[in-house]
């Protein structure tokens, strides 16, 4: 008796390998979770024949921080910097929504001045988020030039974000009633500089890309979905809305001051990956003038302005509307009263919500994140049956799913 | 907003679409760079910047901190700053250790916020790296800024003079 037949065999740890039966035609391939166009750590089980994709199968949970249950053992105030990590892209709608549950459990007013600085950096960020995307978007189609482009002038964003809260991406300044500090002086000046640069920046994207033979090669006609399916599985934002479906939360359930500026919300026709490539190209141009109206009818205008009028004895500009925070809160002992609340922002994803129940005590009882890109990756496998395998990159691009938001 | 479709000879105007594609590239040559030479030069960063958390001190270097521990109250990260005190004779309050586990640090300045003394301050330090953990582990001489300095700290971000 040998010794190799005496070893119990041991089995393989769990998990997907390469299958030896070749000639079956059909080949199991890992991508990821380490692989740079998943933009994350998502692992994608594919099963391909030949360069045919026959079925697809994402495996998440390797970000998950469990930040549901870390509000459990965080008094609120202590829990909402690592919101910020809940969707690091865009961390201003994480924090907006949050600190919106609890405004409206607690019947905390909002200054003007401060809602509408709220909607112009949440704008800001959702330029900064859909920059990110068309970079890596075309990087994963082969095209380099976009992405240095893009971080160019996410850089603009992210230095006019670090004199307002200090952080480029986690920013933590959003508070409850307000936010932490009033602008600087001559930011929104900066802001409407960068409005300028960008729109002409844009324009030099769209004579790169938008009719470019090769991206319309790889995107017209990919990834074709139609509305009934995306709502069956709960996907919103450009996606849902580059399938003709004019669903946008800042439009039909008008928070912070949507209702107070004008705005196109831009849907496609076909629903492939063009059309959602267009969809977000344009609401860039869209959320360009939401900042430029927000800069022109800001209660108070420039700090420098208010604190002027605040040296000289002016007594409106003591408003309540011009405030930092409605309501002065004592943040090391704050106590939401008892109550429960859903709130739902659109995000550059799509619909991101907070489900937060308090009890009386420091903490909150229950905060559940609803991630717009947990939905948005369910239809993936769905638009992959059948495609061929370079397509993969380019449907799972427009899609436009960020990891930590899928995981929390 | 609805899309046109796009029903052109596909080889005349790909052929113009690269054409006008490469002349958006290549004037990108002749503009400046927007990076900058890290090393020589540092970025100029504003006075709300998130950097290494620092302890301001009295105008004659003594210290300023109270012990309160309201900032290890609303730290996130739960047990990253670590006050130890006690109060003299006079109840005066007196630290006998107060570290930072700027290992840690998710550099959101909660801390900074609830001080009532506006003693624990950010920095515009960002350069941290270290060969060891233990070296971000910094104590109460490694967080204090001297007297000077603190002054200077008060005086550019106009915080009230502590004498």
């Amino acid at each position: 008796m040998s010794m190799a037949t005496e070893q119990p065999t041991q089995s393989l740890p769990q998990g997907v390998y390469l299958e030896k039966d070749i000639d079956a035609g059909e080949l199991t391939v890992n991508i990821g979770p380490q692989h740079p166009s998943t933009h994350g750590v998502l692992r994608l089980i594919t099963t391909i024949d030949g360069e045919v994709v026959r079925d697809i199968e994402p495996v998440i949970g390797y970000l998950h921080r469990s930040k549901e249950k870390m509000a459990e053992s965080r008094s609120l105030f202590q829990y909402q910097p690592t919101i910020d990590r809940v969707e690091y892209l865009s961390a201003f709608f994480d924090h907006y929504v949050f600190v919106t549950s609890l405004e409206q459990i607690a019947g905390l007013k909002v200054p003007k001045r401060m809602q509408y600085v709220r909607m112009i950096t949440m704008e800001l960020n959702r330029i900064a988020s859909h920059l990110l995307w068309f970079g890596t978007f075309l990087l994963d189609l082969g095209a380099t030039s976009p992405m240095f482009y893009a971080f160019r002038d996410r850089e603009k964003i992210f230095s006019l974000f670090e004199q307002l809260t200090g952080a480029r991406m986690m920013y933590n300044y959003y508070r409850f009633g307000g936010a932490n500090a009033d602008m600087p002086e001559g930011w929104l000046e900066g802001a409407l500089d960068f409005c300028d640069d960008f729109e002409q920046r844009i324009d030099e994207y769209e004579a790169i890309v938008t009719k470019n033979p090769i991206f319309l090669d790889r995107t017209v006609g990919v990834g074709v979905v139609d509305a009934e399916t995306l709502i069956a599985h709960g996907v919103t934002g450009p996606t849902l809305r580059g399938s003709g479906v004019a669903l946008d939360q800042r439009k039909d359930n008008p928070y912070c001051c949507y209702d107070e500026v004008t705005f196109d919300v831009p849907v496609g026709q076909n629903g492939d990956c063009y059309d959602r490539y267009l969809v977000r190209m344009a609401e860039m141009r869209e959320s360009l003038k939401i900042i430029r109206q927000a800069v022109r009818q800001i209660p108070g205008g420039d700090t420098a302005d208010l604190m002027r009028r605040r040296a000289e004895g002016d007594e409106a500009a003591n408003d309540i509307e011009l405030q930092i925070a409605g309501q002065k809160i004592n943040l090391l002992t704050y106590k939401a009263p008892p109550g429960e609340v859903m709130t739902t922002v659109e995000s550059p994803r799509g619909f991101l919500g907070c489900y937060l129940i308090t009890d009386g005590t420091p903490k909150a009882y229950r905060c559940k994140w609803r991630g717009a890109s947990f939905s948005n990756l369910t239809v993936l496998p769905l638009l992959m049956k059948g495609r061929l395998f370079p397509d993969l990159m380019a449907i799972f691009g427009s899609i436009d799913v960020i990891l930590p938001e899928v995981d929390r | 907003m609805v899309f046109n479709d796009l029903k052109d000879n596909k080889v005349t105007s790909g052929m113009v679409e690269i054409g006008r594609g490469l002349k958006t590239v290549s004037q990108h040559m002749l503009r400046p760079p927007v990076t900058l030479e890290y090393p020589e030069v540092m970025p100029d960063l504003s006075k709300r910047f998130h950097g290494r958390l620092t302890l301001l001190t009295k105008s004659d270097g003594s210290d300023l901190c109270i012990g309160c521990k309201a900032c290890a109250r609303v730290c996130p990260c739960v047990d990253l700053i670590q006050i130890e005190m006690h109060r003299d004779s006079a109840k005066k309050p007196v630290i006998d250790r107060f570290t930072i586990d700027m290992g840690r640090c998710i550099y959101c300045g909660n801390c900074t916020e609830v001080c009532p003394v506006d003693c624990i301050k950010m920095l515009n330090d960002f350069e941290l790296a270290d060969y060891s953990r233990q070296a971000l582990v910094l104590d109460k001489a490694g967080l204090s800024l001297s007297g000077e300095e603190s002054d200077r700290y008060r005086q550019t971000h106009g915080l009230e003079a502590q004498v």
